[in-house]
């Protein structure tokens, strides 16, 4: 049977409680007292995020300088509490603007007391739907930047949810201009060895809307991809007209988008809730474009210098350009003195990571940059061989350009009123954790 | 955003004062009760704010309690909320004080406004004040016949709250009926699912003493409700759909149409955004098919992908959750897995606990076609600088070295880690493959060569130093300077802190004087004397047993501690099929997390002893048990010469007179059951071997042997003359007795238990039960004698207990035999 939470601590990082809520009494009052000595001050921390102590589990995570701690007296359900975790502070965030640490708690308290009333009751979760808790919450710092009549006066949600179909919208909104933005963001994750083969390297991708528009809107949504298409071109009894087709391995959707209609016809069909959500995550593993290649020759000349040296190629197009791009090449500790060479950007030493860091502002396609860097280091005892180095990593943001080769062909809205509406869309790749061995 | 500040007074919630704050506030409040002034809600509002600051800070407000009630006289719902949360917080320190609050609560819970009702109603219901109970029951009543949603949601929880304060009151005002009709007649989700929440747990609670509930219980798994609840699962919000999927995955179909048919009703949710629905589903999916083999591999394919996915995404804990059910997928069914190797590979910033789940599933999936990209991965992780993550990558090749027929390029791995001459890095390989060679006895040639480069002095932890010892003596033969080295690793005897190293320094000495007398022969007679005299029990126990068996005959010494070996085929799993089938039974829950079933973690009266019983069964298991291996080899020969198990009297057991030269108790070590031969053929001693091993100084005198109880291995006693005697004689002892955690797990049927016991010449004539209690009636007769022995024992396996009684023709003798029942017994299934 399910396992509600006996209660939900919010700590920083000293283990002051800054926020707590005790669901229920079948856990002690002093488990705040049990978590920290058992797990803040000791080694324990961080080696796993479940933790029993005397009969209660904790589950615990770290977000920006806050520990959030769930207490179960029982048999829980681990990754719902994540996750229920995640979706809160997710929605604490959407209320107090962006930032979610130790200062915003001090600071929302009484909106955090108030929301965790209503998400959770006696420990089982109840709504988090950010449209329908604004009829319940009173607090300032309620942002609505996307509706200009949030919750002036509470409706009564029973017609919402009577109506069923779509909780997560309200009715009778309404904008002068109608607008849909839709980015799609990937993360590529590289790992590379040394020799330049491709040990692993998958994208995960996610499509973010933000819509502005009136009434109760329908909206399709066609992409590239190989289901999609097959579909579409057993239809129409005609081949597909680009020659690209991505195949995605595994794909969710915001619960706004009828299932049931993407399994039978192929298309992603959707009433959008109001502003800002997340439509669908996919995950590719065949056929990704690299955005770039990393060639690192690292030479150790005797016992104190070592000569590095990266080259990096951009495969992109030769119109596009990379912005942000970040290398990371990790050196021993003893590192004394360094010296650069490079052909774009800048380059220097940092001591607290103990990496090189070379930084190139703008990268354009189908080019190439070289860093030469002499490394001197202090002589030690002992220790003959190094340790294998940590891999070199890679920060990056490729604007119009999706490492999967996913675009979008296109995006239908319709409505009863048959408004125009205007649609937005972005791509952009960046790197997840982009790391090639060295 | 912050709240906006509109005075300069209400500043942020830093710390205050204490005691003169609260006066302070407690006067503030006073001034602004009865205030109708424009601004007076704005100040109030500040004024809350500031009480609950210092409450969240650990500052006592509780004295303002009146006051607050005084201005909570309002009708806006922003004071309102502040109050209630002051009122939640404080009522159950203040029972007399809450009385105060129930009648605006009360009236709240008439209000128009449906949120203020809503409010009213739950605060209300979490007061938790036993003797305020009779006010909740007609304002919840009320409210789960409420026209609003949100009140009969929280009226929904409400009835769940009253049944913790007050279970009769809850079904006095029946109202477990009242949800039941509500859960199965609302229009809206969320209420269905609150009602069901608490039914669940109401229910639950209550069918230990009643079958009612039992049977409602029932009712709720049974075909109408779980159809009912899957039509409509859509409209659930996804926590509440965790909850119905959760109900259904206990729910049996009646034929294969149906599973079909829920599985295709369901398949969409594997798409769904919210991992915890997915995890859900999965669990569903997996229990539906369970009787159907193939159909149940299609589901391993079909939820590989998504999967995978969660375990890419969020934040680290969140894929920790997911991989551990991952994991127990894999090791359940690693083949399905094998082509998805690179998933698993480990990202340079996972955190470790990550990093080992993935390596053991590494090590799992690893067969022919995959293992030499997996273990070129896993030595890139050998030169890790995390340390723990490094070693637990040299031991997964050494897993997947031992799973597999072809180990020629992993042991040329194993054998460059050692030339890394990195300590941890020696230290981990040695273990390995000294596990290896009792495999793979062909390959000692390469690793001798190897190994024997290793100098002792540069290993340190006690492990890989024992390795290398056993290594020493089973191959020195082979190693040119065995001897020497062993000769040096004596004289340091003193030096050397862990008990399980001098241990194998002395089995490593015996056998390598075996191979090679003349050059040992010094070795062996200093390890013996400083054996001897050592604190160490064990040890000291070891030094005398070969002691006396050298003295006794030095051709059986040989057989005993050096006979022809068998490669070891197959090292023992750790976990039975029996626990791990329980695991995936609890499949999306903590269990997963923590690789162990429910009950262990969570029934209050089986947590103490099972966390002791599982020390014991470690000490049962001696040294090696943080590996798979559960014997060394050494031990193992041991535990199979056990020809006699000797008993003692409980003085002599107790006492700690050991010095080894004037008496010798025998070494009945209950926990440790590895009592060792003491027979009476060791009496006539051979002094000559006194010369031989320069040890004349420690004239042993000759001891009589303990009475040592020893039992008739085929006794007679028919079931007639079994009750007879049983009504007969009276108790003589009495017991509990704690089985280990292997034993619980292999006592799956009575049968097992009664071999085990027939092994130690113990009979079984009738036994009974269902799980979790067995009960036995077991008897035994001592050797040479008529006297019998009866038991009576009665198992729990939940709470791994056995209570056990003893009665005896030969009264004197039964405290021997109890112990020796004891020892057979918290022996069971750990051999």
């Amino acid at each position: 049977m399910p396992v509600a939470a006996s209660a939900i601590y919010f700590l920083n990082l000293r283990g002051d409680v800054l926020i707590n809520r005790l669901y229920r009494d079948d856990v002690g009052g002093n488990m705040v007292d049990a978590f920290r000595t058992h797990i803040m001050q000791t080694k324990e921390m961080g080696t796993c995020p479940v933790r029993q102590i005397g009969g209660c589990s904790f589950l615990y995570m770290r977000i920006s300088n806050v520990y959030i701690v769930i207490v179960v007296s029982s048999n829980a359900n681990a990754a719902s509490s994540f996750k229920f975790v995640v979706e809160a502070v997710a929605l604490f965030k959407s209320y107090f603007g962006g930032n979610f640490d130790e200062d915003a708690i001090r600071n929302n308290f009484v909106l955090i007391y108030e929301l965790l009333d209503e998400i959770m009751d006696f420990g089982y979760p109840q709504n988090l739907s950010p449209e329908i808790l604004k009829l319940y919450i009173t607090q300032e710092g309620i942002r609505s930047p996307f509706s200009s009549k949030a919750s002036e006066k509470p409706v009564p949600n029973a017609t919402l949810q009577v109506t069923g179909a779509v909780g997560w919208r309200r009715e009778g909104l309404h904008y002068k201009k109608n607008e849909v933005f839709l980015d799609i963001v990937e993360s590529v994750n590289l790992l590379m060895s040394s020799k330049g083969s491709v040990l692993r390297c998958d994208v995960t991708g996610k499509i973010l809307m933000k819509c502005f528009l009136s009434g109760m809107p329908d909206l399709k949504l066609g992409l590239n991809d190989k289901i999609g298409l097959e579909k579409e071109s057993q239809l129409k009894a005609r081949p597909t007209r680009s020659g690209k087709t991505i195949e995605l391995d595994d794909v969710t959707f915001h619960q706004c988008v009828n299932l049931t209609r993407f399994n039978s016809e192929k298309t992603v069909s959707f009433v959008p809730p109001d502003g800002e959500f997340e439509l669908m995550k996919y995950r590719i593993t065949e056929g990704v474009n690299l955005p770039f290649r990393v060639l690192p020759t690292i030479k150790e000349l005797g016992r104190t210098r070592l000569e590095v040296n990266v080259n990096v190629k951009s495969s992109y197009g030769a119109k596009m350009f990379a912005l942000g791009v970040v290398v990371k090449v990790p050196v021993p500790k003893q590192t004394a003195k360094t010296s650069f060479q490079v052909t774009t950007g800048k380059a220097k030493y940092n001591a607290s990571i103990d990496c090189l860091v070379w930084k190139i502002r703008k990268f354009p396609g189908q080019t190439e940059a070289t860093m030469n860097a002499e490394v001197e280091l202090i002589s030690t005892m002992g220790e003959k061989k190094a340790v294998t180095r940590p891999p070199i990593q890679m920060e990056f943001q490729v604007p119009m350009f999706t490492a999967s080769g996913l675009r979008v062909r296109f995006l239908k809205v319709w409505e009863k009123s048959g408004y125009n509406t205007v649609e937005w869309v972005r791509y952009i790749t960046k790197a997840g954790s982009y790391e090639i061995r060295c | 955003m912050a709240p906006p500040v509109s005075t300069p007074k209400s500043a942020s919630p830093s710390q205050p004062s204490g005691k003169s704050e609260v006066t302070d506030l407690k006067l503030q409040l006073r001034h602004l009760a009865g205030s109708r002034a424009p601004g007076a809600d704005d100040a109030k509002r500040d004024l809350f704010k500031r009480v609950i600051s210092c409450m969240t800070v650990g500052i006592d407000v509780s004295p303002a309690f009146s006051e607050m009630v005084m201005c909570s006289a309002t009708s806006d719902v922003v004071l309102k909320k502040m109050c209630y949360l002051y009122v939640g917080n404080y009522a159950r320190c203040n029972p007399d004080l809450a009385l105060l609050t129930i009648n605006f609560l009360q009236k709240d819970c008439h209000d128009q406004d449906p949120t203020i009702r809503g409010l009213a109603l739950r605060s209300l219901c979490s007061l938790r004040v036993q003797n305020l109970v009779e006010y909740l029951v007609a304002p919840l009543a009320a409210g789960l016949k409420d026209h609003s949603s949100y009140v009969r949601t929280v009226a929904a929880i409400g009835v769940l709250k009253l049944y913790h304060i007050s279970a009769t009151m809850c079904h006095d005002s029946d109202f477990p009926a009242a949800l039941k009709a509500l859960m199965l007649s609302d229009p809206d989700a969320q209420v269905v699912a609150n009602c069901l929440y608490s039914l669940l747990e109401i229910w639950t609670q209550d069918a230990a003493n009643s079958d009612e509930a039992a049977r409602e219980i029932e009712a709720l798994y049974g075909k109408s409700i779980i159809y009912y609840l899957l039509n409509r699962i859509k409209d659930f919000s996804e926590w509440a759909q965790c909850l119905v999927l959760d109900l259904v995955s206990k729910y049996i179909p009646s034929d294969n149409n149906e599973i079909f048919d829920m599985m295709n009703l369901l398949e969409d949710r594997l798409q769904h955004a919210n991992g915890a629905v997915v995890l859900a589903t999965i669990k569903v999916f997996l229990h539906l098919t369970m009787s159907m083999t193939d159909v149940h591999q299609q589901v391993y394919e079909r939820i590989k992908a998504p999967l995978l996915t969660l375990v890419g995404a969020g934040s680290p804990e969140q894929s920790y959750a997911v991989l551990c059910h991952l994991h127990l997928l894999v090791m359940r069914a690693p083949m399905l897995f094998s082509s998805d190797y690179k998933h698993f590979y480990c990202q340079f910033s996972d955190p470790s606990y990550v990093k080992k789940l993935k390596l053991e599933m590494l090590t799992a999936i690893a067969n022919e076609s995959n293992t030499y990209e997996i273990v070129t991965e896993l030595c890139e992780y050998a030169g890790n600088v995390d340390v723990p993550i490094a070693q637990e990558s040299i031991r997964a090749v050494g897993k997947i070295a031992l799973q597999q027929y072809d180990v020629n390029a992993i042991v040329d791995r194993l054998l460059q880690f050692l030339e890394m001459e990195k300590d941890y890095v020696t230290a981990e390989t040695l273990v390995l493959v000294k596990d290896l060679l009792r495999k793979y006895p062909q390959w000692s040639h390469d690793c001798i060569a190897v190994v024997g480069n290793i100098s002792s002095n540069s290993i340190q932890e006690p492990k890989a130093k024992a390795a290398l010892i056993w290594m020493l003596g089973e191959y020195s033969q082979d190693m040119m300077d065995a001897p020497y080295v062993l000769e040096s690793l004596v004289e340091n005897w003193e030096e050397e802190h862990s008990p399980e190293v001098r241990l194998h320094l002395l089995t490593a000495v015996m056998k390598c004087f075996f191979k090679r007398a003349p050059e040992t022969q010094k070795a062996l007679g200093a390890a013996l004397a400083a054996g001897l005299a050592d604190n160490n029990q064990d040890v000291h126990d070891r030094a005398l047993f070969y002691y006396r068996l050298l003295q006794y005959d030095v051709a059986v010494a040989e057989r005993v501690v050096n006979p022809p070996k068998q490669a070891v085929s197959v090292f023992a799993d750790t976990q039975s099929s029996e626990i791990k089938d329980r695991i995936f039974d609890e499949f999306n829950s903590l269990s997963v997390v923590y690789q162990k079933p429910s009950y262990l973690f969570t029934d209050k009266e089986h947590r103490g002893p099972f966390e002791f019983s599982e020390d014991l069964s470690n000490l049962a298991i001696g040294g090696d048990s943080g590996d798979d291996v559960i014997h060394s080899a050494q031990r193992y020969e041991e535990n199979d010469k056990d020809l006699l198990l000797s008993t003692s009297d409980k003085e002599e057991n107790g006492g700690p007179t050991h010095n080894g030269s004037s008496t010798y108790s025998a070494p009945s070590d209950v926990n440790s059951s590895t009592s060792l031969v003491s027979s009476s053929t060791t009496q006539p001693a051979a002094f000559a071997i006194d010369d031989l091993l320069g040890l004349g100084v420690l004239d042993t005198p000759v001891l009589p042997p303990p009475p040592a109880l020893s039992l008739n291995a085929k006794p007679v006693l028919d079931p007639g003359t079994f009750q007879k005697k049983w009504g007969q004689l009276t108790v003589s002892s009495s017991q509990e007795s704690t089985l280990s955690i292997q034993g619980v797990a292999s006592l799956t049927a009575p049968q097992s238990l009664i071999k085990h016991m027939q092994n130690n010449s113990i009979q079984c004539i009738a036994s009974g039960g269902q799980p979790p209690n067995y009960k036995f009636f077991f008897f035994a007769q001592k050797e040479g004698s008529s006297s019998f022995f009866l038991v009576e024992c009665i198992v729990n396996t939940a709470s791994a207990k056995a209570q056990i009684k003893i009665k005896a023709d030969d009264a004197s003798a039964s405290d021997a035999f109890a112990s020796l029942f004891q020892s057979a017994l918290s022996n069971f299934g750990s051999s």
